[in-house]
């Protein structure tokens, strides 16, 4: 059965998710007009090294680039594709060809017109040699036909179903091929000057200070965008960044660029408001990596009692402020709606979590000694903010607690890396992983036996190598039965859970905080890393 | 005729220096585990060694050792300060694009809290054990001792949040495109309470000084001569104790001088203010080694720029000096 | 020796300076009695403002602030104290070097201090606590390498000024040797900047560490003042107490370092006496 999608096919959930203005004049009620002009600012933090997220995929890039570059699609709040650069699309009933049908009009801020052989040239020449998750997202595509000017055909060598949730200008973005055509694509000036067919044009970026994007007036969709300008402003200290906020200063600031401790007092300014969402698309988890070649860590019944000793709705509480909630296992509640999640494993919050774990270490051959120390470990803290710490605090008191003594080393970032991922010289570790729009992201990188690799950062470094699960995530990425792949990954989250390699602790919530007069900013799953097209300010 | 060949002497001989500095910073900068390329991969989140390998080689990171300072040194003779790949930039030019914003601060608070600094510590040494010395013993004490970045962020709370006098952050108002006169006030705004913050700091330092330079000054033989030779206390102060005095704080501001340059991170970092400092800190963090070795020239030739002018002040305070 | 006592004390502040570090010193001998237990144990409910069963209120994870700060004392008078102590010696050394020899030796030493000097001193701390990864020892040695080169250069300059009075040129014509001159003459005269200076030092010490604690630098397994100071930044909007007491604290510990060290310099400098 072909499935195709067409601009057409306005089903109820699509009124839903068009602008409100429209959807207003379907359903018949009142709304609020847009106002043309206005200059936003929003803060990005920290500052982004370089724009060119095509070839990075930091997560503070794209709420400036996606202003300027734009994706085939977007998505619903269903996380369903929605027509952008493509207007409409088939995929074959092999599941190996998806042909795109281009949107006409559109142009790139230096005048070119946008033609498949964009696409092409984006993704076989640019993303998928250089887009950090292109060996995963991209990785069964083959080539990119180009019949005429307004169709791309992308030909794959296997069905790969998550494609279609990568569409978007902040994974898979379309860029200009006359731009990179004949240069180095690493070197090319254009990294910091972005050049797209977005809403926004890059006009200048001030090292330390901001990046200004002034509108696009010649943007293919009419009457789009409502604001004059966004300036993108970098502020290093958290505390200077709500002050910004709260003085009106910065309108938005969104990926948590505002600490979680402030946020209660954000909810009281009545100038301000919050949302968690926007972030559908973007999930993430505290973990507590154990390594896997420790002597005591290699045993099931340790890591389990160490999964057992950690309450994780302390570190809810007074970590994360109440955002987020507790994880259960390798992936984020934040892919229930694909029907990819599952609660159904291995509890570890129960009421006798504590004397669980102390029977679980004693069986496992590690008794209390005469202070009542098993054994000792060091905890390797996360450099990239400063609740990291607090998070490995509450560890070592945690386990401190079961009897197993912990010290922590602090290091900066490149020390880090170097530590857990080229000299695997750990025993716990906390990173933070970001994962994805589909598990084939996440679960891969840290559970696939060919994914320990040596020096690469945030794969698999708990040695963790199960064939069974090998071989579920092979299939699960190549299932296209929706259903048969769900049954797939929830008996992948059941054995992981049992497992533990990891600690899964918590499935971060990220949160906007926005001026009550900026309406519009959040209009999709994909949230801050897509356009603000739509958003407006009122007097 | 001396002076001449004084300077000429000395600069001769900083040529040297500060290449010397140069090449022991490289190796010291090296000896920081981690490289750029990996700080790169990782905060990107995403790594696959054919990544990471283009990164290493973008960076000239997977040459040996010695060809990279090799390419370095030969890259400084001609006065090219490398390319920060991380930054996507000149290091030279993103150096020059913060050096106006880190003297506009630095100047300000420096010579702010020099003149004042000085002031007070002339007040106090000369009513000795008074009140008003007490008084201003413990007031620069007591702004010497408080952490800079509480100081700031407390600043930030009361003149911005509270009573909306000053702005939070940050160099000039943003999108605001001011010229002329606007801008100078504008900037103005923005500078004052990083520059209190900054300045407070300093002030204690040269008040101290000051005071226990002029009390030494005071009991020695010369001054009681001139007393005796009836000379009016006046007189005797900026006749010559003042000169005298004025050598350990000299030597002071000669130091802090050097911290012209990066001296002032936590206070660029709580007011968002552009500065080099928070360059350097990021571009260690981040192990842009060519960007850190860069601001690490400027500073350099700064400091060894300073220090021959402290010299020259001594000789011209003090007469017995040779050069 | 009583007598310099009895001049001491008749300066108040100076007294009440040391009062305050004895209060100190004994705060850091008593606080096992005081605070039994780990600083770092999460005693009670987070974020609990100051007053009933915590004196000072209960920090993020619900540690006792009041227990921090007696365990931090320790940590920032050691590091103070140390790094201090070995930035003067090491400073002197060099700069009395430099500056009684002259010529070649003084050249060489003092292009040495300039090395350090050139290095943006606080970029230098954290480059240093970066190579030796953060703990107690780095900072100090970070500390050290960051003060040295101010008394270097003061000694230097001091010994300069001194080399030419007639006083140690008349030594030197009586045929004094070099280590009778320096101590005898030369490092007396000295000592009322050095320890003017060097009280300073100890203040800048412990506001150091509270920077480097601050930047994430501190070492996470002891507890001090800097890393209070850090863990409460983040709240500091809403919970104002676990940065306050401890920003107290270093207040009053500087301050009385310093008003002690005024009242030294006044005792120990016998040009002062007569007024």
């Amino acid at each position: 059965m072909p499935r195709t999608f067409d601009a057409t096919d306005l089903s109820r959930r699509t009124i839903l998710a068009l602008p409100l203005g429209l959807a207003a004049a379907a359903s018949g009620a009142r709304a609020a007009e847009p106002k043309r002009g206005g200059t936003m600012v929003m803060i990005v933090h920290p500052e982004p090294s370089t724009l060119a997220h095509y070839a990075v995929s930091a997560g503070n890039i794209p709420p400036i680039a996606t202003q300027v570059y734009e994706g085939l699609c977007t998505y619903d709040w269903d996380q369903n594709p929605q027509p952008n650069l493509a207007k409409s699309w088939e995929v074959a009933p092999d599941g190996k060809t998806i042909t795109f049908k281009l949107q006409d009009g559109v142009t790139f801020h230096n005048g070119k017109p946008f033609t498949s052989a964009d696409v092409q040239y984006s993704f076989m020449e640019i993303l998928k040699k250089y887009n950090p998750i292109a060996p995963v997202m991209l990785a069964e595509l083959v080539a990119v036909d180009t019949p005429d000017p307004m169709t791309a055909v992308l030909r794959l060598a296997n069905p790969a179903p998550y494609i279609m949730k990568a569409l978007s200008g902040r994974d898979l973005p379309i860029l200009c091929r006359s731009v990179f055509e004949g240069t180095d694509v690493l070197q090319n000036p254009s990294a910091n000057k972005p050049i797209g067919t977005g809403p926004f044009k890059f006009a200048s970026w001030e090292r330390g200070q901001f990046v200004r994007l002034d509108r696009n007036e010649s943007y293919w969709k009419p009457g789009l965008p409502y604001l004059n300008r966004i300036v993108a402003r970098f502020i290093p200290d958290a505390a200077t960044r709500s002050a910004a906020m709260e003085a009106g200063e910065a309108h938005f600031a969104g990926y948590s660029a505002v600490n979680y401790a402030d946020l209660a007092r954000m909810k009281t300014n009545p100038i301000l408001d919050l949302t968690t969402k926007g972030y559908e698309m973007t999930p993430a988890q505290s973990v507590l990596e154990l390594n896997g070649r420790h002597p005591h860590l290699q045993k099931k019944e340790v890591r389990q009692a160490i999964a057992y000793a950690i309450d994780r709705k302390v570190i809810l509480k007074d970590v994360m402020f109440g955002y987020g909630q507790p994880a259960t296992g390798p992936l984020s509640r934040k892919f229930k709606t694909a029907g990819l999640y599952t609660d159904d494993v291995r509890q570890y919050d129960v009421p006798d979590r504590l004397d669980i774990a102390n029977r679980l270490l004693d069986e496992a051959g590690a008794p209390r000694g005469a202070d009542g120390t098993r054994f000792a470990l060091h905890l390797e803290v996360n450099s990239f903010g400063e609740q990291w710490l607090r998070q490995a605090e509450y560890l070592k008191q945690a386990l401190a607690g079961v009897g197993i003594a912990v010290t922590l080393r602090s290091e900066d970032t490149a020390t880090w890396l170097r530590r857990v991922y080229t000299n695997y010289d750990y025993d716990l570790n906390e990173p933070f992983l970001s994962q994805g729009v589909d598990p084939v992201y996440g679960l891969n990188k840290q559970f696939l036996t060919s994914q320990i690799r040596k020096g690469v950062t945030f794969v698999n470094d708990t040695f963790y190598s199960n064939p069974e699960v090998d071989r579920m995530l092979g299939e699960g990425a190549r299932e296209p039965d929706a259903e048969k792949r769900a049954a797939l990954y929830k008996k992948v989250q059941q054995i992981l859970a049992e497992d533990s390699p990891m600690i899964w602790l918590i499935d971060v919530q990220y949160v906007s905080v926005f001026n009550r007069r900026l309406k519009d900013h959040t209009t999709g799953p994909l949230g801050t890393q897509q356009a603000f097209e739509r958003a407006w300010m009122d007097k | 005729m001396r002076l001449a060949r004084f300077l000429g002497y000395r600069l001769l001989l900083s040529i040297p220096v500060v290449l010397g500095i140069v090449v022991l910073n490289f190796f010291l900068i090296h000896l920081a585990p981690g490289d750029a390329a990996s700080v790169l991969a990782g905060e990107s989140g995403a790594a696959s060694p054919e990544y990471m390998e283009q990164l290493r080689h973008k960076f000239g990171l997977d040459q040996p050792l010695a060809t990279q300072f090799g390419v370095y040194l030969l890259n400084m003779l001609h006065l090219d300060l490398g390319y920060s790949f991380r930054n996507d930039s000149p290091v030279g030019s993103l150096i020059v694009d913060r050096l106006w914003p880190t003297g506009l601060l630095m100047l300000t608070a420096f010579a702010a809290a020099l003149v004042i600094g000085t002031l007070l510590g002339l007040v106090a040494a000369t009513g000795r054990n008074s009140w008003r010395d007490a008084l201003i013993s413990l007031v620069s004490l007591v702004a010497y001792a408080t952490p800079g970045f509480w100081l700031g962020l407390m600043m930030i709370v009361v003149f911005a949040i509270r009573l909306g006098w000053l702005p939070t952050s940050g160099y000039d108002t943003v999108g605001a495109d001011n010229e002329g006169w606007d801008e100078v006030w504008d900037v103005g705004r923005h500078l004052v309470m990083p520059a209190v913050a900054l300045a407070l700091f300093y002030l204690a330092v040269y008040a101290r000084v000051m005071r226990a330079s002029v009390l030494e000054q005071v009991g020695m033989d010369y001054v009681t001569t001139a007393r005796a030779k009836g000379q009016t206390e006046a007189r005797v102060m900026t006749g010559h104790v003042l000169r005298n005095a004025l050598l350990p704080v000299v030597t002071m501001a000669g130091v802090q001088a050097g911290n012209l340059i990066g001296g002032s991170i936590v206070v660029e970092t709580v007011f968002g203010w552009p500065g080099v400092g928070t360059l350097a800190f990021n571009a260690l963090q981040s192990r842009d080694l060519n960007l850190l070795l860069g601001i690490f020239f400027v500073s350099a030739c700064l400091v060894v720029a300073i220090n021959l002018a402290v010299d020259l002040v001594y000789v011209c305070l003090d007469p017995r000096l040779e050069l | 020796m009583r007598t310099a006592l009895a001049r001491f004390a008749r300066n108040r502040l100076a007294l009440a300076g040391a009062m305050v570090l004895l209060g100190l010193v004994a705060l850091v001998a008593l606080t096992p009695l005081l605070y039994p237990g780990d600083p770092f144990g999460l005693v009670g409910p987070a974020l609990q403002p100051p007053g009933g069963q915590f004196l000072l209120g209960t920090d993020t994870l619900g540690r006792d602030v009041a227990a921090e700060i007696a365990y931090g004392a320790r940590t920032s008078l050691i590091i103070g104290l140390s790094a201090t102590g070995a930035a003067i010696l090491l400073g002197t050394l060099i700069g009395g070097l430099a500056g009684y020899y002259r010529g070649g030796v003084e050249v060489a030493l003092m292009r040495l201090t300039e090395f350090f000097q050139t290095i943006p001193a606080f970029v230098l701390a954290i480059l240093i606590v970066a190579i030796l990864s953060p703990s107690l020892s780095s900072e100090v040695v970070a500390i050290v390498a960051v003060s040295w080169p101010g008394i270097a250069r003061l000694v230097r300059g001091e010994f300069v000024a001194l080399g030419g009075r007639e006083f140690v040129l008349a030594c030197d014509g009586l045929g004094a040797g070099d280590a009778r001159i320096v101590f005898r003459h030369m490092l007396p005269n000295c000592t009322a900047a050095i320890i003017a200076v060097g009280t300073l030092l100890i203040g800048t010490a412990i506001l150091i560490e509270a920077g480097l604690a601050f930047l994430g630098l501190g070492d996470p397994n002891v507890m001090s003042w800097g890393l209070i100071i850090s863990s409460g930044r983040a709240v500091l909007r809403s919970a104002w107490w676990i940065c306050t007491f401890p920003g107290l604290a270093i207040l009053l510990t500087v301050l009385a370092i310093n008003l002690v060290g005024d009242g030294l310099n006044e005792v120990l400098n016998p040009r002062l006496r007569e007024r």
